[in-house]
């Protein structure tokens, strides 16, 4: 045999090499079908910073529980996450880890974009759990085909964090604070005491950081969609919480967050009089924030209307097994494994401030004793409880990402150019609807 | 074309007559071979075809599909021209566009002005350590457009930021950077004159070391001073290498991402929006591959247009 190649012979070589790579890649169409049920090997999970050390600390028990599988867990980092899992669903599923950590900003997305990117876990056993975790969670894990294709982790009742020692220097009693015309009101007397602004927010829009603005949406039960889809961006609710924002600014009790950590500077500098974040926060600001131990308290938020309800879920995180993954029942066993035992979940919450969903997690001491960097304050036990109250369900919707650029645009062009929010949001509105072709809700 | 030698030789047949081809074929003693003075150049330029063909021919194709087509995953269905139309009545692109615009025509002029002037000073032998001065010249356009992004909003911050603190040392009142529409554009300004206006001087320097020396000692033995010097003599020599640095400066604006998605994400309310931010939000953000394609086809056509213009108006003529 001879080892020169004929010309002919190069050619269809070279030929059947680019054939071959341009089939692979029409080959891939989203499905994610070349997935399959392995049940052993070593999975990676993808993840970010402190919740992927949460996810860590399962590691060893749970390799320890079912030998042949490994784990490896992946600090990915977040924003890059969502880029990273984007490109792979985008791709088939090339590259992705076979557990993904997802937020509830991306995941109805995801299910929408990408029908069968993210696996079916109902087919797996995950059905069961349904009734397991906090109301209003259930419904953005199912997708199109009704299945379940995540289970929750963490879920985040919105709270009030607020510095105790300036509240005490004006005279402020945060029990008096029923809504947010009395929070402006408190403001205004906390800024003439001691020079603290009330609140930070990101006046630009550059981080496009809404999360106050849906906070008092969300207050209200509405958001940017209803239960329907339809859009809802410019509804009475929506303009009373901007119109809220617009008066803080007007009173000059809003600081300028704008930059890569201001609003932790400022906080660390105690220039902030309040937080307003979600039940997460608990463990982040006693992270971040040691030497300020003892001067922060937690209330619940403010009511959006005067008598209106103070409490809502504001976000939720999850995990889900990618559909392309080849060892789907060892993915789904680690999740199941991290997910659904209190006393995992709560050594997760722990380690990584990850808020469990998981309703009997709550039966844990710990989340009815004195906090020390809250002045002893029990501050676990209202988020729980607001839980158990009526916090309804977010439609994010697969476009959420569209509706948050245009309400952000909104925002700035209020603050920075003083512009109506009704007409702010009208605009806003009409765009939304004019890029995703959903109607507004009457 | 040349054959090898191999080829010439008489070819056997058979008795019978019959399978003369396929007997001649095996039998022939030398076959045609891989490396002959025509393969020679074929095989060296195979790598680069093949990179052409998988990495760039296959995606543009794609891409071109892709703008035909609307829904996701396997579900992509024809819409022929639809993103296209979409595209024309889409407020956001056509601010995109302006912003992209905007930036183009007061950058790159200021830029460009900037690096010849500096090439000038550098090519000067009246400049004492000029290996030194040409270093710290080149040096920005080596740093990541991520990190010189970060850096400038640290610099530019309102209330923290270097340049305020500078401008206070002077009494005059901090600038809101960053959160103003109009200070948002300049400071994006900013950074891309920061970041390439060494390498364009660089470009230029080369350009200047190659205009033979006696076209200026003949000019000066006819009286004409450094002005007369400069746009008589410097400018229509460096008209190849202007033309290049126009032509790369614009494509390089217009397909501006880096740096305002770090230092202002697009804000604030858009004003810093660029085409490429825009097509990245619709493909990353939105999941709406179908109409990003459009936008990078869009983009694609005014980058050729332009482009076309540019050596049209300032190329050499015959």
């Amino acid at each position: 045999m001879s080892h020169q190649l004929s010309r002919r012979r190069l050619l269809q070589l070279a030929t059947a090499s680019v054939a071959g790579l341009g089939l692979a890649a029409c080959g891939d169409n989203g499905s994610g079908s070349a997935g399959g049920d392995g049940d052993s090997g070593k999975i990676t999970v993808w993840s970010w910073t402190t919740p992927a050390e949460g996810l860590r600390s399962v590691v060893p028990a749970f390799e320890r529980d079912n030998p042949g599988i490994e784990v490896d867990v992946q600090d990915v980092g977040n924003p890059a996450i969502w880029d990273k899992i984007t490109v792979g669903l985008a791709s088939g599923g090339k590259g992705l880890a076979d557990v993904l950590h997802i937020g509830v900003d991306y995941l109805p997305g995801y299910l929408d974009k990408f029908p069968d990117g993210i696996a079916d876990l109902s087919r797996l056993g995950a059905d069961k759990y349904k009734d397991a975790f906090a109301k209003g969670l259930w419904p953005t894990v199912i997708g199109e085909n009704k299945a379940a294709h995540a289970l929750p982790w963490e879920v985040n009742p919105l709270g009030l964090f607020y510095r105790h020692d300036h509240f005490e220097k004006a005279g402020v009693d945060p029990d008096g604070i029923g809504d947010w015309n009395d929070m402006i009101a408190a403001g205004s007397k906390i800024l003439n005491a001691t020079g603290v602004r009330l609140l930070g927010l990101d006046k630009t829009g550059a981080t496009q950081d809404m999360d106050f603005f849906q906070n008092l949406m969300q207050l209200q039960d509405v958001f940017y969609f209803d239960q329907d889809g339809k859009i809802t961006l410019a509804s009475p609710a929506a303009i009373k919480a901007l119109t809220i924002i617009k008066r803080l600014n007007d009173a000059g009790l809003i600081a300028d967050t704008a930059g890569q950590g201001t609003e932790k500077r400022l906080l660390g500098q105690g220039k902030l009089a309040t937080y307003a974040e979600a039940a997460w926060a608990v463990e982040y600001l006693a992270s971040t924030f040691p030497e300020q131990k003892g001067k922060w308290r937690s209330m619940q938020p403010p009511a959006a209307v005067p008598g209106g309800k103070r409490n809502a879920i504001v976000n939720s995180t999850y995990l889900a097994v990618s559909g392309s993954s080849t060892r789907r029942k060892a993915a789904w066993r680690f999740i199941e494994y991290a997910l659904t035992k209190p006393a995992r979940i709560n050594r997760m919450f722990a380690s990584g401030g990850v808020f469990p969903a998981l309703k009997a997690a709550y039966d844990d001491p710990k989340f009815s004793s004195p906090h020390p960097f809250y002045g002893g304050q029990k501050v676990l036990k209202p988020f729980v409880e607001s839980l158990s109250a009526d916090a309804r369900a977010t439609n994010f919707t697969g476009d959420y990402a569209r509706a948050l650029k245009f309400a952000s645009d909104a925002q700035s062009q209020v603050l920075l150019k003083g512009a109506d929010p009704a007409d702010a949001l009208k605009k806003a509105a009409e765009q939304l609807a004019q890029q995703t072709g959903r109607q507004q809700a009457v | 074309m040349s054959l090898a030698p191999s080829e010439h030789a008489p070819a056997t047949t058979t008795p019978a007559g019959r399978g003369t081809t396929k007997q001649t074929r095996r039998t022939r003693p030398c076959r045609r071979r891989l490396l002959t003075r025509t393969s020679v150049p074929y095989l060296l330029i195979m790598p680069a075809v093949l990179g052409f063909a998988i990495f760039k021919a296959y995606p543009i194709v794609a891409s071109l599909w892709i703008s035909l087509t609307t829904g996701n995953g396997a579900g992509r269905h024809f819409t022929g021209l639809g993103n296209y139309q979409r595209l024309l009545s889409d407020p956001l692109f056509w601010t995109a566009l302006k912003n992209t615009a905007l930036i183009l025509v007061v950058q790159v002029p200021l830029m460009l002005g900037l690096a010849l002037l500096v090439a000038l000073g550098l090519n000067s032998t009246k400049v004492w350590l000029r290996p030194l001065w040409r270093l710290g010249v080149f040096v920005p356009s080596l740093t990541g457009l991520v990190a010189a992004g970060v850096m400038f909003s640290v610099i530019l911050n309102r209330d923290a930021g270097l340049l305020n603190w500078v401008l206070s040392l002077f009494g005059i009142d901090r600038v809101n950077w960053l959160g103003s529409p109009f200070w948002a554009r300049v400071g994006v300004v900013l950074v891309i004159t920061w970041h390439y206006t060494g390498y364009n001087a660089v470009i230029y320097l080369a350009g200047l070391q190659g205009i033979p020396q006696e076209l200026y000692e003949a000019a000066k033995v006819d009286g004409a001073g450094p002005v007369r010097r400069f746009v008589s003599i410097t400018l229509p020599q460096l008209r190849p290498i202007l033309l290049l640095t126009v032509v790369l400066s614009t494509i390089g604006t217009l397909q501006l991402f880096d740096e305002p998605y770090v230092l202002t994400g697009g804000g604030p309310d858009n004003a810093t929006l660029t085409v490429t931010m825009y097509l990245y939000n619709n493909g990353f953000k939105y999941f709406d591959f179908g109409y990003a394609s459009a936008l990078a086809y869009a983009l694609a056509l005014i980058v050729a247009v332009l482009g076309f213009l540019q050596v049209r108006l300032m190329g050499e003529r015959k």
